[in-house]
């Protein structure tokens, strides 16, 4: 959510923090920002919001928290609605009773609407909201103070004869856009007897607000979050209303914001009140109490929080305290819709105390605690411990494949959008099988490598799923017998072996094997090379008149090349040769993540030879 | 290999290439190998050796012994084919190294999670482990998140059946499960495999890998768990390293916490890597939630506790110079034969 920080300051004026400080101080009390940007002269905030702070979604709930932290007073907007002088009331009926908390509504009449004012239009621009004309731009203005969405209905399109219920009748939904969306039935809505005018988060085409409008009526409601969830969810479209009226929102805050909204239209749009204050809200929730000890931030924190503290954080924080013996009754503010157990005041207590004044130098203290580890655990750190130092590497793959070994028992993904891999696999053959076939593609041949993994299958309605070793190596003889030196006395007859392109591959299912009742595995550290192109392998010879240690030559020309393009260097022959009387020697390099020019560039200039 | 290793390594490998014959290289492995040789004086050795060392020490000698052991036999297969000073027959001689035979390596996943098993076993944590094919009750509900509830919207789900049966999301679904299990006290830590609906690209994964850990007891505090963070960061990151604790919500603890590390790219002041912020976010934690413990059965005014959980995919990246995070399950990722 976007921040603009002069706006902050008409919430509380006496904010003075620099913008790199109020940044690190909204990250620290749980207003993540991501990033803060000078536009048309505005400092702006982008915050990530808390899941459970819907009341964040607006300016006012975050200057709510910086008033706390800072200890500076909050100044509330204009809180009273001009006498009303209309005794006409609004025909508005809620049918859909379960889905609507609260609706507040009025008529104004008389309204000069036309283009907004340039500072509102500045403040929708930093908002990224294209200005339409002022009435509906104070609308969306009021939604990013507040957090609360509303809406303006034009009442010679719409009259006010309006009706909140779950759709029966309509069919499809034109939107502001002009785009159609099909409409399911039980969708929330606002209709009148005879036209669909809008979703609870979408406003319709039908009753748009244009300049035209001189008779408006303004309704701002809160819904059961879960039915607007729904319905935006169904209906694939997600708006500014959406992700706030999807949140646990306050009805009990709509007096004040509506009354802001109206003061707002009748400075702007002139314009006169034409009827009574419509109020729909039948079932006000109940106020939460909490018993709360203040000596429990102290507690949770580990560090001394003082009393006083506590208390006057949660009084500031709008919690009313009632004594209670050594602990308090607490009523939070309804607002916090995230506050409802001693835990919640906790945190509230820690986070404005600030978590980095909690020491960082004492961990919990090492004690000799009974180990619960599985077995197995142990058996598979062994397994990697003990085929690495036979040479093999350790690979991880995709537990999802595309094809299966036995379909009656496999068990398939039912919504994977990586719908190509639908399988868990049945065997870690697979997965080997398929890192083999890629390493082909790199032209890395002969490769020794293994992996520890789950297999799933079903069984009588049940979902099964073992750890299982599969190992791999071109020559089949050293397979078996790198297994029984791994297992010895408890190598398994009968694993599972079979053969693709010249590899050979294994596997045993670790459930089955005894495991070691402990064993502390080694603290290794090797290096990992990500290819990005084929491995390319030359060859050149190089004549010598003395016989060489190939081993000397190895190390001695290795170092000339550059080691982040060298796989490998082997000499593969030694020749004398008659004629010349001297001793020829084939090398063989292999090059990774270089293209064929550097590599044929670099292997003529090490081993001497034409271009 | 500590420094000592290391010259004894290269010094027996000089003398093994350097044989000319049979007997000449016989000798040299009772020198090395033998009952009263080089090596079996180093691990009679061992017991000088500071407790906290012995260890690694040992590892490294076995594996030093296994490297001369196949250099031994190599080197006595070529000394049986030397080339023919007639030089009349080609005699081909394949060597597959530069020094050392071919060389097994650890994927870069589970070194990092041994680092830190190791770190979180000198704390008394077991190490722990629980399904991938997981319920809802697991994975979501006992976790505090109810169907409705918006966290869920984090975390795209992969369904075997839904709405009970799926891949887990996350490694709290173990937590739970350890909840239910065990009885206090406990401390447990457990790396493992995820899975979230995403498409597969160079910087998203549906298959990630995060490490967990739980410790419950009496009067645990959120001291305790800053502190143990403390000493992973520093332990993987050096001294220098800078990390900031900010209040940050998960469903499953109360108070929570966001683990940020000071960017290691630009170290504050911006850039890619850390997208402007100066920061990386490296996990979450917290004190547990006491629904968490209800729901285990476990009284949350007798017991409290911490949990964690961090992604150990972009780490890794960041460790091991990893580009695509496609090439930590398969695919591009290789290791050089003769290089540790």
């Amino acid at each position: 959510m976007k921040i603009i920080y002069s706006e902050l300051q008409k919430l509380i004026p006496a904010l003075t923090a620099d913008k790199l400080r109020l940044r690190d101080d909204l990250t620290l009390i749980g207003h993540f920002v991501s990033s803060v940007e000078q536009i048309e002269n505005e400092t702006v905030f982008d915050l990530e919001i808390r899941q459970n702070r819907g009341d964040c979604l607006g300016y006012y709930g975050i200057a709510r928290d910086l008033s706390v932290f800072y200890r500076i007073p909050l100044c509330l907007p204009q809180s009273s609605l001009p006498a009303i002088s209309s005794s006409y009331r609004l025909p508005i009926n809620v049918t859909a009773e379960k889905q609507v908390k609260r609706i507040q509504a009025i008529r104004i009449s008389r309204l000069q609407n036309s283009a907004s004012p340039p500072w509102l239009k500045k403040f929708l621009n930093l908002h990224q909201v294209n200005s339409i004309n002022t009435l509906v731009d104070l609308t969306n203005y009021v939604m990013f103070i507040f957090g609360l969405p509303n809406h303006a209905f034009d009442v010679s399109l719409s009259t006010d004869n309006l009706v909140w219920e779950l759709n029966r009748h309509f069919s499809q939904f034109t939107t502001l856009d002009g785009s159609v969306l099909p409409l399911p039935s039980g969708i929330l809505m606002v209709n009148n007897p005879t036209t669909a005018l809008s979703l609870s988060f979408l406003g319709g085409q039908s009753c748009a607000i244009s300049h035209q409008t001189t008779e408006t009526v303004i309704e701002m409601a809160v819904y059961d979050r879960t039915k607007v969830r729904q319905d935006y969810r169904l209906l694939k479209t997600t708006t500014e209303a959406a992700i706030r009226l999807d949140k646990d929102l306050d009805p009990k805050l709509i007096p004040i914001a509506f009354t802001f909204l109206i003061n707002q239209i009748l400075q702007y749009c002139r314009g006169e009140i034409s009827s009574q204050l419509f109020d729909y809200y039948p079932s006000p929730s109940p106020d939460t109490q909490i018993s709360f000890d203040p000596e429990l931030p102290s507690l949770y924190a580990g560090i001394d929080i003082p009393v006083d503290f506590a208390t006057q954080t949660l009084e500031r924080l709008g919690c009313q305290l009632l004594p209670n013996g050594n602990k308090y009754s607490i009523v939070p503010p309804s607002i916090r819709k995230d506050i409802n157990l001693e835990e919640d005041l906790i945190e509230e207590v820690v986070r404005f105390y600030g978590y980095h004044q909690i020491p960082k130098n004492s961990p919990i203290p090492i004690a000799n605690t009974r180990d619960i580890t599985p077995k197995i655990l142990y058996l598979i750190e062994k397994i990697k411990d003990d085929f690495t130092d036979l040479g093999y590497d350790e690979i991880r793959s995709w537990p999802l494949v595309n094809q299966t070994e036995n379909p009656p028992t496999a068990i398939i993904t039912q919504n994977s959008i990586n719908s190509d891999f639908p399988y868990l696999r049945q065997s870690i053959i697979q997965s080997l099988r398929n890192q083999h076939r890629h390493y082909l593609r790199l032209k890395l041949v002969g490769q020794k490598f293994f992996e520890v993994g789950k297999i799933f299958w079903q069984e009588n309605s049940q979902y099964i799923e073992q750890y299982s070793l599969g190992i791999s190596n071109p020559d089949p003889k050293q397979l078996s017998t790198d297994i029984e030196k791994v297992f010895g006395d408890d190598c398994p007859k009968d694993y599972q072996m079979s053969n693709d392109s010249g590899q050979y591959f294994a596997q045993i299912v670790l459930d089955n094997i005894t495991p070691p009742q402990h064993y502390s595995f080694l603290t290794k550290t090797n290096s990992a090379i990500e290819l990005t192109s084929q491995i390319i392998t030359l060859d050149a010879n190089v004549s010598f008149p003395e016989k060489q240690n190939p081993a000397d030559l190895i190390k001695q020309y290795s170092q000339k090349i550059n080691q982040n393009i060298l796989w490998q260097l082997v000499v593969v022959d030694e020749f004398f040769d008659q004629k010349t009387k001297q001793f020829r020697y084939t090398f063989r390099a292999s090059y990774y993540n270089c293209d064929d020019k550097l590599a044929k560039n670099t292997h003529s200039q090490i081993f001497g030879l034409k271009i | 290999m500590n420094t000592d290793l290391k010259q004894v390594r290269e010094d027996a490998i000089k003398q093994i290439q350097d044989a000319k014959n049979s007997k000449e290289l016989e000798a040299i492995r009772i020198r090395l190998l033998g009952r009263n040789g080089l090596l079996n004086q180093l691990f009679a050795e061992m017991r000088n050796i500071a407790a906290a060392d012995r260890k690694q020490f040992g590892a490294n000698l076995n594996q030093l012994k296994t490297i001369l052991e196949k250099l031994i036999n190599d080197q006595s297969v070529s000394l049986k084919t030397t080339i023919n000073p007639e030089g009349k027959t080609l005699k081909l001689q394949t060597l597959t190294s530069t020094s050392l035979p071919k060389l097994g390596h650890l994927h870069p996943i589970t070194q990092t999670e041994r680092k830190i098993n190791a770190l979180f076993q000198n704390l008394g944590f077991s190490i722990y482990d629980g399904p991938e094919i997981e319920t809802d009750e697991f994975c979501f509900q006992r976790l505090n998140v109810p169907s409705d509830h918006p966290a869920r919207d984090m975390q795209d789900t992969i369904y075997i059946r839904e709405p009970d049966v799926l891949l887990r999301t996350h490694t709290s679904s173990i937590e739970a499960r350890l909840l239910s299990q065990e009885k206090p006290p406990f401390r447990a830590a457990f790396p493992g495999r995820v899975y979230r609906n995403e498409k597969v690209t160079k910087s998203n994964h549906f298959i990630f890998h995060q490490y967990q850990g739980v410790a419950v007891d009496k009067d645990i505090s959120l001291k305790d768990l800053i502190g143990v963070f403390d000493l992973l960061f520093k332990n993987l990151y050096g001294d220098d390293v800078e990390v900031r604790y900010r209040c940050k919500y998960y469903p499953e603890v109360e108070p929570g916490l966001g683990l940020d590390l000071r960017c290691f790219n630009c170290h504050g002041d911006g850039c890619s890597v850390c997208k402007g912020a100066g920061w990386i976010e490296m996990g979450g934690a917290g004190i547990i939630h006491p629904h968490l413990l209800q729901f285990a059965s476990i009284d949350p005014r007798q017991w409290r506790g911490f949990a964690f959980g961090l992604g150990l995919d972009r780490w890794v990246m960041a460790k091991f110079n990893i580009k695509d995070i496609r090439t930590l399950l398969g695919g591009n990722l290789a290791y050089k034969p003769n290089q540790l």
